[in-house]
């Protein structure tokens, strides 16, 4: 077991390597923390999805641009490749936070925005199912009902494309009340997302995960209602 | 609706500009060649993108309906993983509004170090473009500045990410620059032999060359990587049409590109360029940064879709009275491509503010 002090040193490491991008320094940490005895869920928690949060404010100063986070994303999937089998086989389920489909709707192939706003997801240990770019409206249905997220993300980046939001949400809410939509995009705001009908909207990849944690509060908070 | 007002005609207008004299009303020319066109005359928007006589031909009435400037073009934001070799989808259902790369030429390093660079008149849309400028360049009408707005200028990052995916290159700018300067390199190979083909075929007479640059915008990029992996290569292509004898460039820098227009402004336009800039930027700072060129601009194409003809015509007036205080001289456009789904009330107003306010 490693002592306090190293484990500290450890997850410094990990939340280092991600926050510079070095995805060797990565893996070696995650190597390290296993062979060392840190419990690979607090390693994943509290070293690389720091670093990651890190890289995001980073991202929000202007400090970091795209090319910045697509590189701390590498060394983050370096170290979590590493580090999920073990929390796995440790027995130790990683509390799953929550579950969310998400994908660019139909006709729109502006996918950077998503796939970050994928990437935070997956750092506050979320479960996401990237349905990718350009995704039939039918198919989110479908992916909601066969994994019962209980969130669904629309991403659009044109005006023309943002029309199929609310298309969708009635698709979605036709077969299932219950859902909870959540929608992002540059030409989406606050009033449009409650015109089409949606429950949540986020400006930037690090409050979307806040902003479905709400909606998810609310959810649990409606079902003990019941 | 052209207002007839006027003693000079759009072509005129557009002309007097790039005289650097002032014209007797701001000229209108939109960015509405593609879904825009072909809604309002009622075919499928891919027929912008693969029909030539129809999209020539929805092109025309349109700019002819509404009383704008007309200046034929066939292109694609997306243009370049087709040409390069990969494969494309075209626009269909209700809410598509362009050419989507499926597949990307290129995936690894290996593949940009091992690409050549097809044939320019077999690559991708090349052949349709061809069909599509031999309709345009037969007539001259009052309203063409232009009868070839021919694609392919400055917008070399952007045909790079086309490439290889934009990702790839934003990741490739940090881990693997060589390759990231090799695809550009590429990028602009490709150009040049296209613009050479053009020239062969259309002359530069009539012909403006345009460009578009949304994937080198501040939302991807810092100023830093603008001025490295984007700016010398515009700068080398501009350079090359300016040298093969065309007098105006029309660059459309997309999105927010802020930090970078001080790199921009380095860049030659020609004699004197036509900067189209998107609504993220103001047009006073284009103008600070582009004193001897024409600005072009900038209402948020979002407005005029979902706004109502009082808000369109609003917002167009504001623009309107300020652009004309520009003093190298001012084109009213949106700040990109038209919404192919504006209402026509929307687009009739955004005409009439110009028609009312438009008057030096
Ligand atoms: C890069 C870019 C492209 C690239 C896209 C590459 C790619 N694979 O993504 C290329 C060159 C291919 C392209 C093509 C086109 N483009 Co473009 N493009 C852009 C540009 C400059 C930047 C977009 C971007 O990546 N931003 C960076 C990311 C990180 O930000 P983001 O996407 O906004 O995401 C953040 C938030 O919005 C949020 N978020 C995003 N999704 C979600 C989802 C959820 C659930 C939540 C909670 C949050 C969230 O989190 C993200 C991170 O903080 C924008 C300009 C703009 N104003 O956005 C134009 C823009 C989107 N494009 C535009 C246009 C018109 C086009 C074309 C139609 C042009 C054409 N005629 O060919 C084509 C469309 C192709 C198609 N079929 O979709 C217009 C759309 C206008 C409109 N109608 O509204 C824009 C707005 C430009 C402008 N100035 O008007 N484009």
């Amino acid at each position: 077991m490693a002592t306090e002090e190293r484990t500290k040193e450890i997850l410094k490491g990990l939340h280092d390597s991600v926050y510079e991008f070095e995805e060797d320094d990565a893996v070696k940490w995650a190597k390290t923390a296993l062979e060392e005895g840190v419990d690979p869920f607090v390693a994943t928690m509290e070293g690389i999805a720091e670093g990651m949060i890190a890289a995001g404010e980073a991202y929000n100063e202007k400090k970091y641009f795209v090319p910045e986070l697509l590189m701390c994303a590498d060394a983050l999937y370096a170290g979590l490749d590493i580090l999920k089998p073990a929390i796995e086989a440790s027995g130790r389920q990683a509390e799953v936070k929550g579950s969310i489909v998400l994908g660019v709707v139909e006709g729109d192939v502006h996918d950077i925005g998503k796939n970050l706003v994928k990437m935070m997801f997956e750092v506050a240990g979320w479960t996401v199912y990237d349905l990718g770019k350009d995704v039939p409206l039918d198919k989110f249905v479908e992916e909601q009902i066969k994994t019962d997220a209980e969130v669904v993300g629309l991403s659009a980046l044109m005006t023309t494309s943002m029309l199929a939001m609310p298309v969708v949400i009635e698709k979605l809410r036709a077969k299932n009340p219950k859902v909870r939509i959540l929608l992002g995009g540059a030409p989406v705001n606050p009033e449009v997302a409650e015109k089409y009908g949606a429950d949540g909207y986020a400006k930037t990849a690090g409050t979307a995960v806040d902003e479905a944690i709400n909606l998810l509060k609310v959810l649990k908070e409606e079902e003990l209602g019941e | 609706m052209p207002d007839g007002k006027g003693a000079m005609t759009e072509r005129e207008r557009v002309l007097a500009l790039l005289d650097r004299k002032k014209p007797d009303r701001v000229p209108i020319w939109p960015f509405a060649y593609q879904g825009f066109a072909t809604v309002y005359t009622g075919t499928p928007i891919s027929d912008a993108y693969n029909k030539p006589r129809v999209a020539y031909e929805a092109q025309k009435k349109t700019c002819h309906d509404f009383g704008w400037v007309f200046t034929p073009m066939l292109g694609y934001a997306a243009y370049g993983g087709w040409e390069l070799g990969g494969e494309i989808k075209w626009p269909s259902g209700e809410f598509a509004q362009a050419p989507t790369v499926l597949k990307h030429p290129v995936e690894t390093p290996d593949d940009v170090m091992s690409l050549k660079v097809p044939d320019v008149k077999t690559a991708g849309i090349v052949p349709i473009m061809k069909e599509f400028y031999d309709i345009s360049s037969k007539e001259l009408l009052d309203n063409e500045p232009f009868n070839v707005m021919q694609f392919g200028a400055n917008g070399s990052f952007t045909i790079a990410g086309n490439i290889s995916g934009p990702d790839r290159l934003c990741k490739w700018i940090i881990k693997k620059p060589d390759v990231a300067h090799r695809l550009l390199q590429l990028a602009n190979e490709h150009i040049s032999k296209l613009a050479a083909y053009w020239k062969e075929l259309y002359g530069v007479e009539n012909v403006i060359p345009l460009g578009g640059e949304p994937t080198s915008a501040n939302q991807l990029i810092s100023p830093n990587m603008f001025k490295e992996f984007a700016m010398p290569y515009i700068t080398e292509i501009n350079k090359m049409f300016i040298d093969m004898g065309y007098r105006h460039l029309y660059a459309h820098i997309c999105g927010e590109h802020n930090a970078n227009m001080e790199y921009w402004a380095q860049i030659p336009m020609g004699d004197p360029g036509i900067i189209s800039i998107a609504q993220e930027v103001e047009l006073f700072d284009a103008a600070r940064y582009f004193p001897n060129d024409v600005i072009l601009g900038n209402v948020n194409p979002a407005i005029i879709q979902t706004g109502t003809p009082e808000e369109v015509y609003a917002a167009v007036k504001k623009n309107v009275e300020d652009g004309k205080k520009i003093e190298g001289g001012y084109i009213f456009s949106p700040g990109c491509e038209m919404p192919p789904m504006a209402p026509v009330e929307n687009i009739k107003a955004m005409s009439q503010a110009v028609f009312d306010h438009g008057w030096y």
